[in-house]
């Protein structure tokens, strides 16, 4: 227990540390998927009026209040993971029907966010690390539509769906780890609780 | 374009008229053509392709056909429908035509079909609306003429309905390929290495241009295509969506080397040269004839040198300086049917060893009391051949020597040979130097100090004049010189371990041109010539001579007495630091009331010497000042004239009397009854009329002062001493100076001009047009002060008006500011003359009137 116990106090400042630096890295990756987002619009010339289907790409649970800590978490991590797949097939899509031209801001910018998207997930990942004590798992990706449409201006819609998507679960990202740091000691109380409970159940 | 064929099939021998009716469904539009289609000649039909504006899928197209030979015409055939997307069965919402590629100008037709049941609104080309027409129930088309290129991602043209829903498509537009600049060559005499450049690609990713070298496939990122093996013949084939193209090269392996970048190994240096070694990537260059270039870099200053040789792997790199960074890189090609450079290798650093420094340049100054100093020149970053540490002096007197060690920066040794004067027979002591680097002795160079002064000072001692930014010197070839001349200069008034420059001159040479950027101006610089030998160095000759000569930096002290009816004007010399230019006399002048009257051009002066106090004895003058602050001038009797004499006006600075000044050995102006007598014929004789060149020659303190008529006159002759003949006849046209002076200054009018820059002067007057030396317009009425002039007091405004009050007493002196033409032309008309004396000086003015 006293083992456990400084381990605990440990993770904690670990987590709040982890969290905060998550927090900014979510923030700063929102800022750089609205220029992102706002580069392509006008590489593409698409108006206000340009939407894209309402259903999200990546599959993640929905969310619920009952979730804790770790849940949401790994809900956030997972949709995270999706998020960096498609943005990255989205690239190569682009890069292989439309590339080749010069690079310019906006091929910079998309550099700029897969990467910032990358050191969020390192982040995201040594948070549940740090909440749930085991190594972090890579999700499932199966299911994720990574191939895209064959059709350009479909591709264009595709791609952009995934910058929207990106800057969604970022937003998510800073809200989720905002709340973090107050609740993981709770959690980390009841998660204890529990265990003590289940294992006086079991015997 | 969509493209529709039709096989009418008929009978081979009827006419080749035919009739085709298109109509496109529901719109109304018909397309009728009238053609004549030939049979084909194996399957006997005949064939008709007609291509339409828009995409086929945007609505459903009807054909009908008939023939007609001469006037007979048939019946329509049964109409044919081709179906387009728009039909009730397909709901989508589409847009045609999907992904096409056109060329940049030409003309597309899009379509956008709407969804079952809902309305159209607009479509957008690149974002921007375009005009539709209606096709069908669905269907609605837009066309886009003479098409500018596209981005690398194309155009988007989007469909919308009423409700906002999108369909889209992409159009590119670009150009068929055009490659240029196709070569191919050999980087390690075995393999092909061929380039293009394409500038005018417009399209890319997937319809971007391929490129084939020999039917092998080419990368697209790189304009290159590497081949195994030389072929000779190589073609290279572009293809894009819109076209394509071929370009082909042919040459011997031989002709195509350029060789790769060497790499640099390493390097033997030298302090003056250097061996620099690299090794090639390819063993085949060890048999090729090869030419390489070194590009050496010395604080960003380039050189190239260019060597030759087979498998040339290493340079020799002559003339370097020791102590110095330099930086090289190497590129060859091939020596025989040279092809191109191949590329710069890697920079090379490498710093050269030092060396001994270059022997100092030396010289001597001694003063008179056998103390001085012997000095040396600085040796210079490529004269010191490493870090100079120091320097040994070294004394060889004939019973021993003595050496002193000085820092790096001290560029003089004091000496001091008064007891070795006093005690030693001999007569020069040797005094050697030897600049000292980090690892080297310099050569010696040696310096003979006289101890007993041979050196005689030159009778005459010449002007060097400033020309060009430098003063050109001459002289007499010297037999005796053999080891060259020495050329020395210093402030002439310095006498005590004078900061002194030097230059050393070949003994052939009998000229040079002295430059120095210490050069100030107004100040008088000493040139003395000395002959190299073995002995002591001799003094040759002597010239002086200035920079650029300024106005005397201070005015004499005026002081008079009474006696009898005359008045003694007696003033102290200009201490001659403060010359600043060759004084050339002084001018005394009267003042009445607002005038001032010019004395000492029409008086007869006698300058008396004595004790540096220089007297004016004016003979013939009473200076009575009236009660009433009004000043006249009584002329009581008149001088006897004798032209024939010497004149009494004598510079007085070439009077000097020097062994009571104690500047015995500074060269002065010299006063010898030749150059006297130039001074006489060369005065301006304009009398009374303060004239410009005066004015603004007149020294700043005595434009300060208001107690002092003594005034610089501001003319300077170029000759040895300046004596003018007064010639009461005689216009200043008529006299030129002798033909003996050294240095003429041109320019006719007489006289010389002093060498001053006049807006400078201006500028300290306020003058607007300074002609310091343009005579003014001749007028014989007086001057008046400028508005500079300052009145004692508001009552003495008042009492005189807008003229100067006369001072109070008759010796007192008013001012030399400067004499403007007083509107009055007639004062000294009117003013009474009672001598014989003023008579003639009136009849003096009125010849000089124009």
């Amino acid at each position: 227990m006293a083992d456990r116990r400084t381990r605990g106090m440990t993770g904690s400042d670990l987590s709040r540390t982890t969290a905060a630096r998550a927090t900014a890295i979510a923030e700063q990756l929102h800022y750089e998927c609205s220029i992102l987002l706002e580069l392509y619009r006008t590489k593409e010339s698409f108006t206000a009026e340009v939407t894209v289907a309402d259903g999200r790409l990546v599959s993640v649970p929905p969310p619920s209040s009952q979730l804790d800590t770790r849940d949401k978490l790994w809900r956030l991590h997972s949709a995270l993971l999706q998020c960096r797949s498609l943005l990255e097939r989205a690239i190569a899509k682009e890069e292989e029907e439309l590339g080749g031209g010069m690079k310019g801001d906006y091929e910079t910018q998309r550099r700029m966010v897969k990467e910032r998207l990358s050191l969020l997930l390192i982040n995201t990942g040594e948070l549940l690390k740090a909440v749930d004590g085991t190594a972090v798992l890579t999700p499932d990706l199966e299911g994720l539509e990574l191939d895209g449409p064959t059709i350009l201006f479909e591709l264009k819609l595709w791609v952009y769906r995934i910058f929207k998507e990106v800057d969604y679960w970022t937003k998510t990202a800073i809200t989720t780890l905002q709340s973090l740091p107050m609740v993981i000691a709770k959690e980390r109380a009841v998660t204890t609780r529990r265990a003590r409970s289940t294992r006086s159940t079991r015997r | 374009m969509p493209r529709l064929s039709f096989s009418p099939n008929s009978k081979p021998d009827c006419s080749p008229v035919w009739l085709i009716c298109i109509l496109l469904c529901l719109s109304g539009v018909h397309t009728h053509e009238t053609v004549s289609v030939m049979a084909n000649q194996v399957s006997g039909l005949h064939q008709f392709t007609w291509t339409s504006a828009e995409p086929l899928e945007c609505t459903s197209l009807s054909v009908k056909i008939r023939s007609r030979d001469g006037q007979t015409t048939s019946e329509w055939s049964n109409t044919e429908i081709l179906q387009g997307n728009d039909i009730p069965s397909n709901e989508k919402f589409q847009i045609y035509p999907i992904d096409k590629t056109v060329p940049v100008g030409s003309n597309t037709t899009f379509c956008c079909i709407v969804e079952e049941g809902k309305v159209f609104d607009t479509i957008l080309y690149n974002g921007a609306v375009i005009n539709t027409t209606r096709l069908s129930r669905r269907s609605y088309a837009s066309t886009v003429v003479n098409q500018g290129p596209s981005q690398s991602s194309g155009f988007n043209i989007i469909c919308y309905n009423s409700q906002k829903e999108l369909a889209g498509t992409v159009l590119f537009v670009g150009y068929p390929p055009l490659p240029t600049d196709f070569v191919c060559e050999t980087h390690d005499l075995t393999s092909v290495v061929c380039q293009w450049n394409d500038t005018r690609n417009t399209l890319y990713g997937k319809r971007g241009t391929r490129y084939s070298l020999n039917n092998r496939y080419c990368s697209r990122q790189r304009k290159q295509c590497i081949l195994s093996q030389w072929e000779g013949n190589f073609t290279l084939v572009a293809v894009n969506p819109l076209g394509h193209y071929s370009l082909t090269d042919s040459a011997k392996l031989s002709h195509r080397v350029r060789p790769v970048a060497p790499t640099i190994q390493n390097s033997v240096v030298q302090a003056w040269n250097a061996t620099v070694q690299w090794q090639w990537e390819y063993s085949t260059y060890n048999n090729w004839a090869l030419v390489c270039q070194a590009e050496l870099t010395c604080h960003g200053s380039k050189t190239t040198h260019t060597f030759s040789g087979v498998g040339l792997h290493s340079v020799f790199l002559s003339d370097l300086y020791p102590d110095e960074d330099y930086s090289v890189k190497i590129r060859c090609g091939a020596q025989e049917n040279f092809w191109k450079w191949g590329n710069w290798s890697e920079p090379y650093d490498f710093k050269t060893r030092t060396y001994a420094p270059d022997a100092p340049d030396v010289w001597v100054w001694m003063n008179k009391d056998y103390t001085g100093q012997v000095i040396w020149k600085p040796l210079t970053r490529r004269q010191s051949h490493g870090q100079i540490t120091g320097y040994e002096v070294t004394l060889l007197i004939e019973n021993g020597q003595h050496t002193d060690i000085f820092s790096p920066d001290t560029t003089a040794a004091p000496v001091n040979l008064t007891q070795i004067a006093a005690s030693s027979s001999g007569s020069m002591i040797i005094a050697t130097v030897v600049a000292k680097n980090t690892d080297w002795l310099s050569q010696p160079t040696s310096v003979v100090i006289p101890l007993r002064s041979t050196d005689v000072e030159p009778q005459a001692v010449p002007r060097a004049v400033f020309v060009d930014g430098g003063f050109p010197l001459f002289w007499q070839s010297d037999a005796n010189t053999t080891f060259g001349y020495v050329v020395e200069w210093n402030d002439a008034f310095c006498t005590q371990n004078c900061p002194v420059e030097w230059i050393k001159v070949a003994a052939g040479n009998t000229n040079v041109t002295v430059e120095s950027a210490n050069f100030q101006q107004g100040v008088r610089y000493n040139f003395s010539l000395y002959s190299c030998s073995s002995e002591a160095p001799e003094l040759l000759q002597r010239w002086q001579g200035y920079m650029h000569e300024l106005v005397p930096s201070s005015s004499v002290l005026l002081s008079t007495s009474q006696q009898g009816s005359d008045v003694l004007l007696t003033w102290g010399e200009i201490p001659l630091v403060n010359h600043r230019g060759f004084l050339l006399g002084y001018n005394i002048y009267n003042s009445t009331g607002s005038d001032l009257k010019l004395l000492a051009d029409w008086l007869i002066l006698e300058i008396l010497v004595s004790l540096g106090i220089t007297a004016v004895f004016l003979a013939i003058v009473t200076l009575v000042c009236y009660k009433k602050r009004e000043c006249i001038i009584h002329i009581v009797e008149k001088p006897e004239w004798d032209s024939s004499k010497e004149a009494l006006v004598v510079i007085p600075e070439e009077d000097e009397d020097e062994d009571e000044q104690g500047m015995g050995d500074e060269p002065v102006d010299t006063d010898e009854p030749t150059s006297l007598r130039y001074y006489n014929q060369v005065v301006d004789d304009r009398p009374i009329r303060p004239r410009f060149p005066d004015s603004s020659a007149s020294s700043a303190s005595s434009l300060d002062s208001g107690r002092t008529d003594v005034t610089y006159t501001g003319i300077q002759t170029s000759g040895s001493s300046f004596v003018f003949q007064l010639d009461p006849q005689g216009s200043s046209e008529g006299h030129q100076p002798h033909a003996d002076l050294p240095v003429s200054c041109g320019g006719g009018g007489g006289g010389y001009q002093p060498q001053m820059q006049n807006r400078a002067l201006s500028d300290d007057m306020g003058l607007d047009s300074p002609k310091p030396f343009e005579p003014q317009a001749a007028s014989s009425g007086g001057y008046k002060p400028q508005s500079s002039w300052h009145l004692d007091s508001p009552v003495e405004a008042r009492e005189s008006g807008d003229l100067a009050p006369c001072l109070g007493s008759p010796t007192s002196v008013a001012s030399t500011q400067f004499l403007l033409p007083d509107g009055d032309e007639h004062t000294e008309e009117k003013r009474q003359v009672p001598s014989a004396a003023a008579n003639w000086f009136t009849s003096l003015l009125s010849s000089t009137k124009p």
